[in-house]
């Protein structure tokens, strides 16, 4: 049955007052609501600012202005602002340039794109410039260039770290070859800055493009970004038009450059204060006190009794088990604070390496872990371990950056070997390794190195080049895998188990060698469940090698790495 | 007085509310999603407007969609209907914001009583029995058998994280309490990660008794009896009576009493209902205050005479009360079964699909509140409830056989129904007896298997 238009209207009685003036009709008040530029629907305009200028439907960003950036990550009332006032002169002479400067003025309550100062952030003092996109796009004229400069510079002064939100259209096309050189002038800063140890914090905001991604947006030792931000050098409209094809889905936003290698990560508003206050803890630690200088229930052993008892083999077996704890574990167990950074800053995000910041009982330290994952989704994900030249280069840029402020770098090893492929091989493995080998060895910061599973070959000590490498009771270490040995000597990879008994690549063989300085013992049946019993003696041991080594300087730890592998 | 009301509901409560407009020349506007276009009431009301996909949190919970058509179409008035957007203070604010009259109490008032604690200490300052319990959490059995003794037996221990029942235990002597009160802690530290707990007095083989109330603007306050509504599964009434048989003259009196103080306690203006639970010893506590138009409302109007949704127009019109509490009197007996589109034998699994033929009782005494027609397609996004049968006769066991035989009649070809499941209960010695309480369906399903 179809009900259209059977029903009677209702039939409306005659009113009183047929012409007298309704009351107020209902309306929408002025700013009540608000069109989502996203997904197109009308929000509560109040709904969005209290909850971070993020879309409540389609959890979408707006853009948000410099001010309320400002507040929402500085301490409440730390914020000073600097060079407030300072702008343009016109260099071109551009026609009604400065009319319209004065107009956006007016509107926006801005002098520029950007507003630079010093705040607080969860206690840790730093410089903050953010930019304002509701200013010509936050293109970078030389009032926006001399504003950063000003600020970089007297951070490097004063000795504090800085944070830059960047969002801008890039170069302002009124000012023309003054603005080119703005990129130039901010990147000479920053490198002054870096020389002088201080730490860098971008955050990209959308649209981060052109000339500003060129310059001070992707010099950050540490470069965040928001979710689905667009960041590029060249617009995406201007690409397409140019090469003429349909861009890639996703082509230019945070999540893309994450996973080609270019930015950090990918912090969500509600999170930014708190990752950023982290961050630059840090970045301010001094050793706490009383490091070290406790005795601790160490064992006193450099080497669990009895280690030759069992097979060769039967290690082999055990450092591959499914359950044996992978590198998350043991940063979990062991640090706390635990920041990951990704990427290679060339190509890519390799899972295989797993790299960040942490803390160490109150040090932060560099760790760099090679990655099986826990179960076959992470094992597929992990590339089961099996590292591509991103990996090491992600793992050498985390140990160049750990060296610019003298941080402790704690390698944890568990490879089958670097990938075998053909993409790895395009993109230069053995260069990948060579070059980890060439600046491991004399990197001026200490460097352990911990073999938890699998040490295979020069996947392995790519990132053992290390002051000492340590092993786990049933991990190994070897030139490459039983199967591999046998297939080569013997040319039949079925004799893995004899090639495992004559290689020499246990613990207690590599101890006895020379090659390895310390053996941890682990328990029977060892699995993520009881990782205690082996993080806890090892943290010791960690907290005693820390103390013994991050007090030697640069040159000196350089030269007892040199000779702890000329003796080999 | 209000001339034009967009109803922000569907369903056989919004037809329900479009007829009481249309008796009091009012134009209505009807709201509806994607997958209503061919809901009656969208083709019942004057005008109909699509606020989005079918989903409800995209359509009849979409705030500003439904503001913008009430805006668009004109209407001065939203009446929320029950469920969805109806106890959400933050649209009745939206609306006071836009100048448009929300039919309901204001948005302050639906917050306040919105909130379990801060209704709980309102209606205990007014002298509202509520629940005796602990205040303060309880870590050890010691301190809580201070507090159990004070509170009186039987007593539950609840988690403060608690939920899906554990965590929870009761005990009905001291001897029992320490047992009792480890059990439940050790259950919420290992479910929860935590022993926070909270002790209060339990009740016993209570009844759902609930108070309907009326207010103005004025000041008036007036309460229309109570509605039995034990028969319950899943705390989702079934079949809801009045009056009740628990009450006597004195009782509805003192309830009645009690239920017009929560309301005036409250601030409370329009219609709205005041749950308790009723012990067999006649001890009676507060539950909620449910600040809305009600499922079961039709029961209360047939032995009222009182047509709860124009008195609540009338109200938010600004309207003195047509009744005081002396014009108040329960006339008869009413039964209403709520007739839902699901299995019975199916763990209740909702049975949404095309109704091929339909045919519905009618005569002296019965009255069907509904939205189905025959060819509708009851879309599976929303609730079950298709239709309610409402019968009234001059006592309670005339009622029931009534009840008996119009749901003998009903015919819903195409979907599943639970008619066979209500004529079990209007059939079962205890339901006949006047026996029950808010275990009775958990009783009767022990009993088929």
């Amino acid at each position: 049955m179809k009900l259209d238009n059977v029903f009677k209207k209702t039939r409306l009685p005659k009113r009183k007052n047929p012409g007298a003036a309704d009351a107020a009709r209902p309306e929408v008040p002025e700013g009540l609501l608000r069109k989502c530029n996203m997904c197109k629907a009308a929000i509560i305009a109040e709904d969005a600012k209290k909850g971070n200028y993020i879309c409540p439907k389609c959890g979408g960003y707006f853009r948000m202005h410099a001010y309320r950036r400002i507040e929402s990550v500085a301490d409440e009332g730390t914020f000073e602002e600097w060079d407030r006032g300072l702008s343009t002169r016109n260099p071109l002479q551009f026609k009604g340039y400065e009319e319209k400067l004065a107009a956006l003025q007016e509107k926006t309550g801005l002098d520029e794109a950007v507003t630079t100062g010093k705040a607080r952030i969860e206690g840790t003092e730093a410089v903050l410039a953010v930019c304002d996109g509701r200013f010509l796009m936050a293109s970078m004229g030389e009032a926006v260039g001399e504003k950063i400069t000003r600020a970089v510079e007297r951070a490097t002064e004063e000795g504090l770290p800085l944070i830059i939100f960047t969002c801008s259209g890039g170069a302002r096309m009124q000012e023309g070859i003054v603005s080119l050189m703005q990129m130039a002038k901010t990147a000479a800063a920053l490198k002054r800055h870096s020389d002088a140890g201080l730490f860098y914090i971008t955050v990209l905001t959308d649209p981060t493009t052109g000339g500003v991604t060129a310059s001070f947006a992707m010099l950050g030792d540490v470069i965040l970004a928001e979710p689905k931000a667009l960041i590029g050098f060249a617009g995406p409209r201007v690409i397409g038009q140019t090469i003429g094809q349909k861009l890639p889905k996703g082509f230019q936003r945070s999540e893309f450059l994450l996973e080609h290698g270019f930015i950090d990560g990918i912090v969500e508003r509600p999170q930014m204060k708190e990752t950023l206050g982290r961050l630059l803890r840090l970045h301010n630690a001094k050793t706490p006190a009383g490091f070290g200088d406790e005795e601790k229930s160490r064992p006193c052993l450099k080497i669990p009794a009895g280690m030759d008892k069992a097979k060769a083999w039967d290690r082999v077996q055990a450092s591959r088990k499914k359950d044996r704890p992978v590198g998350k574990d043991y940063i979990q167990a062991l640090f706390t604070d635990f920041t990951e950074l990704h990427g290679d800053r060339y190509f890519g995000d390799d899972q295989a390496i797993v790299g960040g910041i942490a803390s160490f009982r109150g040090m932060p330290v560099t760790v760099i872990a090679q990655e099986k994952g826990r179960d076959t989704k992470e094992n597929i994900r992990c590339n089961f371990g099996m590292p591509s030249p991103d990996g090491y280069r992600k793992a050498l840029r985390l140990m160049k950056q750990a060296e610019k402020f003298h941080r402790p770098v704690i390698c944890l090893v568990d490879t089958p070997g670097a990938f075998c492929g053909v993409e790895a091989e395009e993109r230069g493995q053995g260069e990948a390794i060579a070059r980890n080998l060439y600046e491991m060895s004399a990197l001026k910061t200490p460097i352990l190195s911990i073999v938890i599973g699998e040490g295979g070959s020069g996947g392995a000590l790519a990132m053992a080049t290390a002051d000492e490498v340590w092993m786990l009771e049933n991990s190994i270490y070897s030139i490459l895998s039983p199967e591999g040995f046998a297939s080569i000597l013997w040319k039949d990879s079925a004799k893995a188990k004899e090639a495992a008994e004559v290689m020499k690549l246990t613990a207690g063989d590599l101890y006895a060698m020379g090659v390895v300085e310390r053996v941890l013992a682990e328990p029977e049946e060892f699995t993520a469940q009881n990782i205690r019993a082996v993080t806890e003696p090892l943290g010791n041991w960690i907290e005693e090698f820390l103390e013994q080594y991050a007090g030697l300087d640069g040159e000196e730890l350089a030269r007892r790495r040199y000779q702890r592998f000329r003796k080999m | 007085m209000i001339k034009k009301v967009l109803i922000a509901n569907r369903g056989e409560i919004a037809v329900r509310i479009i007829r009481a407009c249309r008796e009091m020349g009012i134009e209505t506007v009807a709201v509806y999603s994607q997958a209503d276009k061919e809901a009656l009431h969208a083709k019942l009301a004057d005008e109909a407007i699509c606020i989005g996909p079918a989903p409800s949190q995209d359509s009849y919970l979409n705030m500003e969609s439904i503001i913008s058509a009430t805006v668009v179409t004109g209407a001065d008035a939203i009446h929320p209907g029950f469920g969805f957007l109806s106890e959400n203070s933050r649209f009745a604010e939206l609306c006071q914001q836009c100048n448009i009259t929300f039919i309901g109490p204001d948005a302050e008032v639906i917050a306040r009583l919105g909130n379990k604690q801060e209704a709980r200490n309102t209606m205990a300052a007014a002298g509202v029995p509520v629940i005796p319990g602990t205040k303060e959490a309880i870590y050890d059995a010691q301190t809580g058998l201070k507090a159990a003794r004070e509170i009186g037996y039987p007593v539950i221990v609840k988690a403060a994280l608690g939920g899906g029942g554990k965590g929870m235990r009761t005990a009905y002597a001291e001897e029992e309490f320490e047992q009792s009160f480890q059990t439940a802690q050790k259950e919420a530290q290992k479910a929860f990660g935590d022993g926070t707990m909270y002790i209060e007095h339990f009740v016993q083989h209570p009844r759902h008794i609930e108070f309907q109330i009326l207010a103005d603007g004025f000041g008036n306050v007036i309460h229309l009896g109570e509605r039995d509504c034990s028969i319950q599964r899943n705390h989702q009434k079934m079949i809801e009576e009045s009056p009740s048989l628990a009450l006597t003259a004195k009782l509805r009196e003192e309830m009645g009493q009690a239920a017009v103080r929560a309301a005036r306690a409250a601030g409370y203006v329009n219609a709205g209902t005041i749950e308790f639970l009723l012990e067999p010893s006649g001890k009676y506590y507060f539950m909620e205050m449910n600040t809305r138009i009600q499922v079961e409302h039709p029961v209360t109007e047939w032995v009222t005479g009182i047509d709860l949704v124009k008195e609540q127009i009338r109200i938010a019109s600004g309207k003195k009360l047509s009744y005081s509490q002396k014009d108040v009197r329960l006339t008869g007996h009413a039964i209403e079964c709520r007739i839902n589109a699901e299995n019975p034998s199916q763990n209740f699994r909702p049975s949404p699909g095309t109704i091929t033929d339909m045919y519905l009782p009618g005569g002296k005494g019965i009255r069907i509140d509904s939205a189905i027609y025959s060819g509708y397609s009851i879309p599976p996004y929303y609730d079950s409830m298709v239709a309610k049968l409402i019968v009234w006769a001059k006592n309670r066991s005339e009622a029931i056989h009534k009840m008996q035989s119009a749901l003998g009649e009903v015919i819903i070809e195409g979907i599943d129904t639970n008619v066979d499941y209500q004529y079990e209960i209007l059939n079962h010695p205890d339901y006949l007896s006047g026996n029950i309480d808010i275990e009775f369906i958990e009783k009767m399903q022990g009993d088929m298997v």
